[in-house]
């Protein structure tokens, strides 16, 4: 699972973004560091919808902030139309910011608490002038009443309504990918189910691409078209949603997918699958970073980093040594 | 969020604006001059002609005090804003950029808080001549680091929030971020603290007035009039009180404006205490005490008494337990599941609050109990575990001091046995290590292993009931898993009952023999697990149930959507609270609120239950991952 490796990758010019070996570090104190994304790529065909999981730690907000250069991260590339982010400075990136644009989990925090509701989504269209949608059409369009959102401010909402207002504010500039870091993780059931019904349609509508971070299987594989499994900085798997969850290859995933409650898959107990902790993002164990919890571990796992590879045929990559075929 | 400020708020107001009228109008006003001498005779006590006496040249107190008032206000408002005025900027700068910025003002901040203020005022004042203006630059330029520390912790808290990331993205230009979304916020806290600063500059001038070191005679000062009136205080003691009791109810506004500001800000107290102050509701037909239940909740009804209204946040939930069994009681926000436990634990807020129907552990009544004995039964024979287990646990105090806690006060252990019990009950949670662990602190520690010192600490007495309020859900998945096995592991070897509140179908389908689905404060489907999950009646639990994705659904599935949101528990209509959306709602369900009834053991509320299985549900929880 240290996946690192680009043999995933598809050709530069099929895709919208690419995003190719990512490092994201930062400092922990006493001269120490974080190593929350080590050697991450993926790319995004235009219209596609890849999902990244993990658990709390795995790194994947934190590459989700990297794409949009917030903070910029220690290496690599992100590349978005073959144009690579990673080299622009100042004016040229905010220039290319609004093309990228993104949704939070806390749909509180996200929303400034001193300003209506349709102040915050008249925001983008304010600083860039033309080229943005009509702001009462993309209220509407996320279910909510410009009149309503003329006069109220964020907390006379709730969670599910300040998720949409969120929405909108991201797709009002028209963007060409939307990163949406965990956005119904703090929303009750039936809420979730709206807001994903409604990202469903406003991606068939504005033609959007989604990277769509979440730590729930279930809720990812609903929305992806792919899914990429990350664990401690590192990417364990890469596959088309089905594949991945019918035939799960690298033994993180299977041990994630059998944690879920009532999954109605015929695996065995998760805690036959994983033991104990994660370790902590500081001080990575050598070679795979899931050894240490792997019921599968060998030697050569602590001595060798394992390569991103396909499996099974077709689109399905593992970074693993002893890979479930 | 319009928040209460109370009367002492409104006074304090008053007299603050009163002061000020009188201190900007003293020209204008029918009082003698400040500086007239015998208007009066001299030492005269207050009467109607001078309401605060005369002073030893016969001037009018009254007339010194308002004038005076000039200089003590506009030394407070005009210090007040220097110090923002200059504190502010380097404060949001230090606080927005960060890093180096940051680095140098705050460095240089800290050295001039470490200067001895007040002295420096003295010598400066002292050489540069004691006028308004200098009193008031000195006393502007030493509140300067002390806004800068609030202005950057304010700017910090605030451009770490995710709207500011989300200005960011847009392409918002970081001068237009500082101008509308931290300001703003910054602006509250601001004003709060402006309003204590004043107090405090009042207080300063005054001492050096007192010293002799402020505005020079003949123009008044407060504190000027006390250190004048210092040599009449046998004879005539107004001449002192007087300007003393004006300073002091200034102060005092000023300060308390700047609390009640600040409590604006503030997060609210939970105020949770074992409390028995509130109203019972008049009882309803009181089921007998049913023989071998372990545990007996009966119309138990919390009423919240709001400005809004009254907030029925549980009406009307009865259910039994028994050893050996988990029930899981479910819902979204707002459905009462966690006012529901509170209730049955009697950890209530005090104030407002009534409540009704009875919770029977083993036939005793807990709602007859007083708190202290309700203080008994919550560590000995009911264990909690909550969502997070960073509020359960003091984080100044060790693991070990926490766990052997409950064990020396319920059980009178000694010091030694307590320790030795305490280890052993961290081993039995499966904390690797425990003797050492219980030298360490909460902050030491994962998510996932505070969450299994909670439950030992809940453990610890040997309760009967473990109640666990979302005990997973800050957790992991693989976490979630362990820590669910264990609480089951622990219900079968202590033979314990299990209360289970939970917002996840998905952990409740798995874990629970029962379940209680609850919607507006009511229960509107009880059965065993299996059969309401397989077979639910109410149209609310079936949609539920086709909301939640499913990982043997394929991908871009369209899930159920309920359209519209739960009722305002304040004002839930008549008739069944699932109406407005409920796809099968017909007039009766409008008209007449539907009770629970049902078949057997399968309770539901509702007029038209659906009697479909759900499409691709497993068969029942009989797995159980055992």
């Amino acid at each position: 699972m240290a996946g690192s490796g680009t043999a995933h990758l598809r050709p530069r010019d099929e895709v919208l973004l690419q995003v190719e070996n990512l490092y994201v570090e930062f400092p922990a104190g006493r001269g120490r560091t974080v190593r929350a994304v080590s050697g991450v790529s993926f790319d995004l065909a235009k219209g596609e919808t890849l999902g990244i999981v993990g658990e709390s730690g795995c790194g994947k907000s934190s590459t989700a902030r990297a794409l949009i250069q917030l903070p910029r991260p220690r290496a690599g590339s992100v590349r978005l139309d073959g144009l690579d982010l990673t080299s622009l400075r100042g004016e040229a990136l905010r220039r290319v910011r609004r093309r990228l644009q993104m949704i939070f989990q806390d749909p509180i925090s996200s929303l400034n608490p001193r300003r209506r509701v349709r102040e915050i989504v008249e925001e983008g269209p304010k600083v860039w002038g033309r080229g943005a949608l009509d702001v009462d059409e993309v209220l509407e369009a996320v279910g909510l009443d410009p009149a309503t959102a003329a006069v109220r401010r964020p907390h006379e909402f709730s969670g599910g309504q300040c998720q949409r207002v969120s929405i909108a504010r991201a797709l009002v500039l028209e963007p060409e990918v939307v990163i949406c870091d965990e956005p119904v993780s703090a929303l009750d059931v039936s809420v979730q189910a709206q807001i994903l019904a409604l990202l469903e349609d406003l991606k068939e509508r504005y033609r959007l691409t989604l990277v769509f971070i979440a730590h729930d299987l279930a809720v990812v594989k609903n929305v992806s078209d792919r899914i990429l499994v990350m664990y401690l900085g590192k990417t364990c798997e890469l596959a088309p949603s089905e594949d991945l969850i019918a035939r799960p290859a690298h033994p993180y995933t299977k041990a994630l997918l059998a944690a879920i409650p009532g999954s109605g898959l015929d695996l065995p107990p998760a805690d036959r699958l994983i033991s104990g902790e994660p370790p902590s993002p500081v001080d990575p164990p050598s070679g795979c970073r899931f050894r240490t919890r792997c019921p599968r571990a060998a030697e050569r796992c602590a001595r060798e980093e394992p390569e991103i590879r396909p499996v099974n045929g077709g689109d399905h990559y593992v970074a693993c040594h002893f890979p479930d075929l | 969020m319009r928040r209460r400020f109370g009367a002492g708020f409104w006074i304090a107001t008053a007299w603050i604006s009163l002061v000020v009228a009188a201190a900007a109008l003293a020209d204008l006003l029918p009082i003698p001059g400040y500086d007239e001498t015998l208007v009066g005779p001299p030492r005269s006590g207050p009467s109607a002609e001078h309401p605060f006496g005369t002073d030893g040249l016969g001037r009018d107190v009254f007339s010194r005090v308002v004038h005076g008032a000039r200089v003590s206000l506009g030394v407070g408002i005009g210090a007040v804003v220097l110090g923002l005025g200059l504190g502010a900027p380097l404060g949001v700068l230090a606080g927005y950029r960060k890093g180096f910025a940051d680095a140098v003002i705050m460095a240089v901040n800290d050295i001039a808080l470490a200067f001895p203020s007040l002295v420096f005022a003295l010598a400066v004042v002292a050489f540069a001549g004691a006028s308004l203006r200098n009193v008031l630059i000195v006393l502007g330029v030493l509140g300067i680091p002390a806004w800068v520390r609030l202005i950057r912790g304010a700017t910090l808290s605030f451009a770490e929030r995710e709207f500011v990331l989300a200005a960011r993205v847009l392409g918002v230009r970081d001068r237009r971020i500082l101008w509308r979304d931290i300001m703003p916020n910054v602006a509250v806290p601001a004003a709060s603290y402006a309003f204590i600063g004043m107090a405090v500059v009042i207080v300063a001038e005054g001492s050096l007035a007192f010293l002799g070191l402020s505005v020079q005679a003949p123009t008044p000062t407060w504190g000027g009039l006390i250190n004048e009136g210092r040599t009449l205080m046998e004879t005539a003691p107004h001449v002192v009180l007087a300007p003393s009791i004006v300073m002091f109810l200034t102060v005092l506004s000023f300060n308390l404006v700047g609390d009640r500001l600040r409590a604006l800000t503030d997060v609210r107290q939970s105020g949770l205490e074992p409390a028995r102050q509130s109203a019972p509701l008049p009882a309803g037909p009181g089921a007998e005490p049913v023989t071998g239940a372990l545990l007996q909740v009966d119309d138990l009804r919390t009423h919240i008494h709001t400005p809004r209204g009254t907030v029925k946040a549980v009406d009307g939930v009865s259910f039994t337990l028994e050893r050996g069994r988990t029930l899981a009681i479910v819902g979204e926000s707002g459905s009462g599941k966690s006012m529901l436990i509170r209730t049955i634990l009697g950890l209530l807020p005090a104030a407002d609050v009534s409540r009704g129907g009875h919770v029977r552990l083993e036939g005793d009544d807990l709602t007859r109990f007083t708190p202290e004995e309700m203080r008994q039964v919550l560590g000995r024979r009911l264990g909690t575990v909550f969502q997070d287990p960073m509020t359960a646990l003091n984080p100044v105090r060790t693991i070990g001091t926490q766990v052997t806690e409950p064990l020396r006060v319920h059980l009178g252990m000694s010091r030694k046995r307590a320790r030795e019990e305490a280890a052993r009950l961290l081993a039995s949670v499966g904390i690797p290590d425990p003797a050492r662990t219980l030298g360490r602190y909460p902050h030491q520690l994962s998510g996932g292993m505070r969450q299994r010192v909670t439950i030992a600490m809940a453990l610890s007495c040997g309760p009967d009931v473990l109640f666990a309020d979302e005990p997973t859900t800050a957790l992991d998945v693989t976490i979630q898993d362990q820590v669910l096995r264990l609480i089951h592991r622990l219900r079968e070897e202590r033979d314990m009952a299990v209360v289970l509140v939970s917002h996840d179908l998905s952990v409740v389908r798995q874990w629970a023999d029962e379940v209680i689905v609850m919607y507006a404060g009511k229960v509107v489907e009880h059965g065993p697990a299996e059969q309401v999950f397989a077979r639910p009646r109410m149209p609310y639990t079936e949609a539920l149930l086709q909301a939640a994705p499913r990982l043997t659904d394929p991908s871009h599935h369209r899930l159920r959507v309920i359209p519209g949101r739960p009722p305002d528990l304040a004002d839930v209509p008549p008739g069944c609270p699932f109406r407005p959306r409920c796809a099968y709602a017909q007039d009766r369900c409008g008209a007449e609120a539907p009770p629970l009834t049902g078949d057997h053991d399968h309770l539901y509320a509702c007029w038209h239950p659906t009697g479909s299985a759900v499409a691709g549900a497993p068969e029942g929880a009989e797995s159980h991952g055992r």
